[in-house]
């Protein structure tokens, strides 16, 4: 199916064409990807407004109104940090102070999985538009996550002071931060697209990812340091390879030192053909999407 | 037609359905794989629990044209209209539009609660394709046509539905597309904005814009289309010109319509036990009379029994009689029920001065001529009782004896109100 929402070159005299028809286009890994720049690029002023939209919608009527972007990772981190005062976490011999590094930990494990769950439930959360307008559906799916990352970026802020409020102020490389968030992000998104569109006809697929996730995050240094005493649980998660995505980020930020560079690498790559995998899935079965909403 | 005069295109249009959510979703699942891997899927044909929403639908509408799209609940238009949109991919056939697309589907997605009229009026607008400066330039156009007024840059759950209705069609309106696809909404809003809703789309028109317009009602149809398509059980049953289409559906309807007396008890009565060569309703009589197989008759033709009569064309009802108990001073009536109203009209033989002092038992053939009926295109039912003067109640009543449909004029086009029963022939005059 052709996306009839090109602003088509409009040439004055010569108006736009645009054909719906059931003759199956073949969609390959490459042409979907071309489709999806062309329509994230056409719709970029749709995405802005719905995001404006959905971002003022979420602070109005709110005695303390953007002041919650920063209260809620404060409270948070308020938490950990009493723990750690309070003497109740014993951050032991770790190089790394234990609450900066389940602050961190927990950040960039949030950036994964919330960014998969704000793709995957964008198309159920754009019904109205999908069903009422021809708006490209990789915009809908999209429109979330500007949210999500300006969430994402108070948060930095907030974690941040708090290492600096520690007396553990991370290493010059956090400017290298949003590089490195870039293989947890497109994972996240990769995924998310895949369960955007088979959650729309299987409710219970995101349900059923996100417990896979929970379980998953126990076998990835999330909130403990990657050794553990079982050596198949060890073997695990040499395997895991959210081990590297979560792992090798923090420690570079927080020491300076990056570790299994290969496997960092290598896992990298993987999370980018997972994002290809998933626009290639999403534009294959979108089609499918409408009448199932 | 050449490229630049035609606006839309459809040829073979066809989408299918899953009866149920269960086998829609394995069915889902199952299309998406085999994309995935072998990269098609055969959408043609039909599988198991999978009905057409709509069947082979082609026609082509020139640029300019506005085209009415008829048929009751179910008959596929909202579908047909959906993928003109682009929400449902056809699953055979293809359509084509030429030109910039609007859609009153549209009309108000994306409005958020929270945010002002002002605000909503850019996020709607962008949605329907417009540039933020084309917003820019139709913004007092669009908040003068929706009379939303002071309240604009008040947060739009505090307006009224039919303040959002208008809202949402002005700002689709203003979009000025080639092609404005419209669902029904013209039904909402107060007269004085429908008015200003035909007056717009009129002038829409006027400057080169094709619309589309789904409705049943007749009246809105004919106020705006020069052609119309008639979609019956996701087919199509007619595709012309409007007028042709209005007559089609109208007949159509006649069809379909459940006479009234069917959906009555009958009223006085005890059960009879007649064996019914006609079992077309239900029958009840003191067991002195009975009366089988009602016929209704054309006058002008060779008199054979009709389901269905022109309009103005005259007549006879016939019924054979049968007397078992001599009857004094039997009175006969038919009455008429029409698909909204019972007894529309009365046919007695006492007021039509047909008098009879006594009738002997035996079998008789009972013949009424109406040579002057004025019925409204619809679907009527005869009801025919015999009484007797002197008894207060009836001695055999046979609701829904008969049924008949009066048809559609072919050089009248009776649009005006769905509901009447009666066609007065008058003459206008203006002093």
């Amino acid at each position: 199916m052709m996306s009839a929402f090109n602003k088509a070159a409009e040439q004055p005299g010569i108006l736009p064409i645009v054909t719906y028809s059931a003759a199956n286009t073949r969609v390959t890994i490459g042409s979907s990807l071309t489709q999806a720049v062309t329509e994230i690029w056409a719709t970029r002023e749709v995405i802005w407004r719905l995001f404006v939209r959905d971002f003022t919608q979420q602070f109005r009527q709110k005695l303390l109104g953007y002041l919650w972007m920063v209260i809620g990772p404060m409270v948070n981190a308020a938490g950990f940090v009493f723990l750690y005062v309070a003497g109740i976490l014993k951050p032991g011999d770790m190089v790394i102070p234990y609450p900066v590094f389940v602050l961190f930990g927990t950040y960039l494990w949030g950036m994964m999985t919330g960014v998969l769950t704000v793709v995957s439930g964008s198309l159920h959360a754009q019904g109205e538009l999908i069903t009422r307008t021809n708006i490209p559906k990789i915009a809908l799916a999209l429109t979330g996550m500007g949210n999500f990352a300006f969430a994402l970026a108070t948060n930095l802020v907030v974690l941040l002071g708090i290492m600096i409020y520690i007396g553990f102020p991370p290493s010059w490389l956090v400017l290298l931060f949003p590089l490195l968030m870039v293989p947890l992000m497109a994972l996240g998104v990769g995924l998310g697209l895949i369960l955007a569109v088979i959650g729309v006809m299987a409710r219970d697929m995101t349900t059923l990812a996100t417990a896979a996730f929970n379980l998953l995050m126990l076998v990835t240094p999330v909130v403990y340091v990657g050794k553990v005493d079982s050596p198949a649980l060890q073997r695990l998660m040499e395997y895991n390879p959210l081990s590297y995505l979560i792992d090798v980020p923090r420690t570079l930020v927080m020491t300076g030192v990056l570790p299994h560079p290969l496997a960092y690498a290598a896992t990298s790559a993987l999370a980018i053909v997972m994002l290809v995998l998933g626009v290639y899935a999403f534009y294959v079965i979108q089609d499918k999407v409408a009448e199932r909403l | 037609m050449k490229r630049s005069d035609w606006a839309i295109r459809a040829t073979g249009l066809s989408k299918k359905f899953s009866m149920d959510l269960r086998q829609s979703m394995l069915y889902g699942l199952k299309d998406s794989l085999q994309r995935l891997t072998t990269r098609q899927t055969s959408t043609g044909t039909l599988r198991q629990g999978e009905f057409w929403a709509l069947k082979d639908v082609s026609f082509e509408l020139a640029r300019g044209e506005s085209l009415g799209i008829m048929g009751v609940n179910g008959s596929g238009k909202t579908t047909l209209l959906r993928i003109l949109t682009g929400v449902f991919p056809p699953d055979a056939g293809e359509v084509s539009l030429q030109g910039r697309v609007g859609s009153l589907i549209a009309a108000g997605a994306g409005f958020a609660p929270m945010l002002t009229g002002r605000e909503n009026i850019y996020v709607n607008g962008s949605l329907m394709g417009m540039t933020k400066k084309e917003i820019d330039d139709r913004l007092k156009a669009i908040l003068e046509f929706s009379g939303v007024g002071a309240f604009v840059d008040c947060p739009a759950k505090h307006y009224s539905s039919g303040m959002l209705v208008r809202l949402g069609f002005a700002v689709a309106a203003m979009s000025e597309p080639d092609i404005l696809l419209v669902d029904e909404v013209l039904a909402v809003g107060d007269l004085n904005f429908q008015k200003k809703c035909y007056d717009y789309l009129h002038r829409l028109k006027a400057k080169g814009t094709s619309i589309i317009l789904v409705s049943h009602s007749i009246g809105a149809v004919w106020a705006i289309c020069d052609q119309g398509l008639f979609l019956h059980q996701g087919e199509v049953k007619r595709f012309g010109s409007v007028e042709d289409v209005i007559r089609a559906y109208d007949d159509q309807n006649a069809v379909l319509l459940q006479p009234a007396s069917q959906s009555h008890e009958v009223r006085a009565g005890h059960a009879d036990q007649l064996s019914r060569q006609n079992s077309a309703g239900p029958t009840a009589g003191t067991g002195d009379a009975y009366i089988k197989n009602v016929r209704v008759c054309s006058l002008a033709g060779d008199d054979t029994a009709r389901d269905a009569l022109e309009f103005h064309e005259s007549f006879a009802l016939e019924a054979d009689l049968e007397v078992l108990t001599k009857l004094d001073e039997p009175i006969f009536r038919f009455t008429i029920d029409a698909a909204h109203y019972r007894f529309i009209a009365s046919v007695d033989s006492y007021e039509q001065n047909f008098r009879l002092d006594e009738l002997k038992p035996g079998r008789y053939c009972l013949r009424v001529e109406v040579p002057d009926q004025n019925l409204m295109p619809g679907a009527y039912t005869v009801n025919v009782n015999v009484c007797k003067k002197g008894f207060g109640n009836h001695l055999f009543i046979w609701n829904g004896a008969a049924r008949f449909q009066v048809k559609t004029p072919q050089h009248r086009l009776l649009y005006s109100e769905p509901n009447a029963v009666m066609f007065l022939e008058a003459k206008f005059r203006l002093r």
